[in-house]
């Protein structure tokens, strides 16, 4: 798959099976979220193909979004709505009857720590906040393909718990996840494969074992910097350094 | 960094400003700072399709028109004698002008918490950032009062002479000096009051009225002239004192106008004390305005539901689920989203007024008056005005970036989301206003024009789907208000026109024997075929990519 005049995404193939957690890791700019957005049909103008659940994406009418989740990297919501309403309303764009998104989302917002604010305007909500109502809005039809783009994003350790366990639970019952992030370590613990992308091209693909033995290194971090050919973080965080103090 | 003409200006004041214990260089860097970014932000008012060379402020660009409004204000001061009435009503219309700008253009400036993190978190004094706050107000409201009042001040100087001239430069000064510590200190009494969301709704509808006001006001300048003509009495009386337009007319006849009375000499008294103490009492309680600004951040969680009206209202009017989704949704943002109501709900307002100026308007009063024989009841397809603008306004919101969802969500028919947003409007909006309009109008006409009425209101749920058609199917709140731009401006111009053609077609069909309820046949069929067909489109059917609303 290649994308756009100045091709961001230069060629990326990947087969994805069910049940798996594949952890998208790459530097900033290597057309992590441009990939999810190509799948879920925000961008257009990719030469290639998208198949999912079998299907190409650019055939159907759109239907196969009915079996997706997906929470963007940005926490953009109408947040001149409550949660409630902007839940209600989502719930309702995937054909969910009224009654049943009203009970599901209040259940999740509950669980979440949410229900305190639960009916005021998401305007008014912190960071973390805006990502639970996204994480709800994403399950609230069941999905069976899950995009997740930093999820855990302004989450509190406690939330982080929880939905790292979700996403574990999730991937058991049979879920495929898609999950994008820079932290290194969460990859590396709910992932049963990692694609490293950079430069929009795929370098790395593989369980983190197998990562590991390719990279000779020992966590995630370090296999990211060998891969991408960044070692030097040592010597460019001892000139930082000198130039703070330096007066 | 560009250095800036009043920041050279500002720099005469240096001495006066650090006598009070200012930190005068980092004053002036904030300022700067502000200006750039000022200068960079594009303005809503200008067509973003015509490039911008550098750097420059929309503000000050705009500023030629206010010189030209500010031409009618010559007449009023140098010309006749009646100095405490034309100089107090000269002074309250610059105030008004300028407490409105001050209101609708700079309350986000002197309510802006966004800079907060960035500055409080340095070791700056809270008082040098509260006053760059107000110097920055300032230099604005200096440009707008000048360019509004500088014909009539350049007039004055060359008829009045100069120590007129030099009175009327000086009232200016003070009065922007009222205006700025009135608005902070009012804001200052909200914030002690409200918090958060229901502090920016309540100015949202200070500025909504003002914007109405204008309108209005504009429509009723014909009449002041009227006023004007007659010779007016003026008597001081108890109830001026709280006028601030008399005091500085006082100044005026106290000191020019042979009128050497007690009551006046206060009056004019009060335009000096009243501004100066007024501005003092704002610099001594910056700090607590900029702590109390904290408050703008913080919101407290309703417990309760909200929207069951609305949901009752969208299974009555939306039969398809999709729509009735959008029904709803529409109907909160409508409600909700104060750039939307900024922009619209000021025209509501006019639409109730306007078929009521055209009837009463003072041109027609030679000719026989008698509303019930003629087919003045026709002047409510005037209303139809408001119709194209909020179609227009729909597609646009601060928050257009979270429009992301309806590409992400399986929506089958896209015309679902057209018809359900355009029956929102029409049913949260324009059907209130219909029917108040329609009560004044029975008890106008008399009971005879029930049917007139119901047929009109066809013919603009007609013109309705029209206008929606002809402005191009836009998604609801997904663009961003930058984009409201003059292209569509023909297209309006011409729906507007086809308001006249709605009504002759009305006029024609009341000439035929049974003409009304042929005209009522033809409209509910039309209208059945409208609502129908009237939102497809010929795109594939799902949100294609190419619209890319992300």
């Amino acid at each position: 798959m290649a994308y756009g005049t100045q091709r961001v995404l230069k060629g990326i193939n990947l087969d994805v099976a069910k049940g798996q957690v594949i952890g998208y890791i790459g530097p900033n700019g290597a057309g992590k979220s441009t990939t999810i957005k190509a799948m879920l049909g925000l961008v257009a103008g990719y030469s290639g193909t998208i198949h999912i659940f079998g299907q190409n994406i650019a055939d159907g009418d759109g239907g196969y979004k009915r079996r997706i989740g997906y929470v963007p990297e940005t926490a953009e919501v109408y947040e001149s709505l409550t949660a409630e309403e902007y839940l209600g309303f989502v719930g309702s764009l995937y054909g969910i009857s009224e009654q049943r998104v009203q009970d599901k989302a209040l259940a999740l917002a509950t669980l979440l720590g949410l229900k305190d604010a639960y009916y005021a305007r998401i305007a008014s909500y912190s960071k973390g906040m805006r990502q639970k109502v996204l994480l709800i809005a994403s399950v609230l039809h069941n999905p069976d393909i899950l995009f997740l783009d930093e999820p855990l994003s302004g989450l509190d350790a406690n939330s982080v718990m929880v939905v790292k366990d979700l996403l574990a639970q999730l991937a058991q019952h049979g879920k495929t996840i898609f999950y994008s992030s820079h932290l290194m370590d969460v990859v590396e613990k709910i992932s049963n494969r990692i694609v490293l992308l950079n430069d929009g091209t795929i370098v790395a693909d593989g369980t983190f074992d197998e990562l590991k033995n390719l990279a000779q290194e020992k966590s995630l971090e370090e296999i990211f910097g060998h891969i991408t050919g960044f070692l030097e973080h040592q010597e460019i965080a001892e000139k930082c350094l000198a130039i703070i103090q330096g007066d | 960094m560009k250095d800036f003409i009043s920041l050279r200006v500002l720099d005469r004041l240096r001495p006066g400003l650090e006598i009070i214990g200012l930190d005068y260089p980092t004053l002036r860097k904030i300022l700067q700072v502000k200006l750039i970014m000022d200068s960079r932000r594009t303005p809503t008012v200008f067509n973003r399709n015509t490039r911008q060379s550098g750097d420059k402020n929309g503000f000050i660009r705009s500023l030629w028109l206010y010189v030209l409004m500010g031409l009618i204000l010559i007449p009023l001061v140098v010309a006749g004698d009646n100095y405490l009435f034309q100089m107090s009503l000269t002074f309250a219309m610059l105030m008004f002008f300028v407490m409105t700008s001050m209101i609708s253009d700079f309350s986000t400036v002197l309510l802006d918490i966004r800079d907060r993190v960035i500055l409080l978190t340095k070791p700056i004094d809270r008082r040098t950032v509260g006053l760059a706050r107000a110097i920055h107000i300032t230099m604005y409201l200096i440009l707008l009062t000048m360019s509004l009042a500088g014909p009539s001040l350049v007039a004055s100087f060359v008829v009045r002479g100069l120590w007129f001239g030099m009175a009327f430069l000086l009232g200016l000064g003070l009065m922007d000096l009222l205006i700025i510590a009135l608005t902070a200190l009012l804001y200052l009494l909200f914030l002690n009051f409200f918090d958060g969301e229901r502090l920016k709704d309540l100015i949202n509808y200070v500025q909504i009225g003002l914007s109405i006001a204008i309108l209005l006001a504009y429509q009723l300048m014909g009449r002041i002239f009227e006023v004007l003509k007659l010779r007016v009495v003026f008597h001081a009386a108890w109830w001026q004192a709280v006028l601030p337009p008399v005091w500085f007319g006082s100044v005026f006849a106290w000191g020019f106008g042979h009128n050497p009375e007690g009551p006046i000499l206060g009056l004019a008294l009060m335009a000096v004390v009243v501004p100066v103490i007024l501005f003092v009492g704002y610099v001594w309680a910056m700090p607590l305005f900029e702590s109390r600004l904290q408050r703008l951040a913080m919101g407290k969680g309703a417990s309760k539901p909200q929207n069951r009206g609305g949901r009752r209202l969208a299974r009555m009017f939306c039969r398809n689920p999709e729509e009735r989704s959008f029904f709803e949704f529409a109907g909160l943002m409508m409600a909700r989203e104060r750039d939307f109501k900024l922009k619209v709900y000021p025209s509501l307002g006019f639409a109730i007024a306007l078929p009521l100026l055209v009837m009463f308007n003072p041109a027609w009063s030679h000719q026989s008056h008698q509303l019930n024989s003629g087919h003045w009841y026709l002047a409510i397809y005037m209303m139809g005005f408001m119709i194209p603008t909020v179609m227009m306004m729909l597609r646009y919101s601060s928050q257009f970036k979270a429009a992301w969802i309806y590409q992400a969500a399986p929506i089958q028919h896209r015309e679902n989301i057209y018809r359900g947003t355009v029956k929102a409007v029409l049913v949260r909006l324009f059907l209130p206003i219909f029917a108040i309009e329609s009560v004044i109008f029975v008890l106008l006409f008399g009971t005879g024009v029930i049917l007139d009425l119901l047929a009109a209101l066809f013919a603009l749920l007609i013109y309705a789907v029209l206008s929606f058609r002809w402005l191009g199917l836009g998604l609801p709140f997904s663009e961003p208000f930058q984009m409201a731009q003059q292209r569509k401006r023909w297209v309006i111009w011409l729906l507007l026109l086809m308001l006249g053609v709605l009504a002759g077609l009305h006029f024609m069909f009341t000439l035929l024997p049974m003409g009304l309820y042929l005209y009522l046949t033809l409209l509910l069929l039309v209208n059945g075929m409208a609502w129908t067909w009237g939102f497809r489109q010929n795109k594939p059917k799902f949100l294609a990519a190419e619209d890319s609303v992300s």
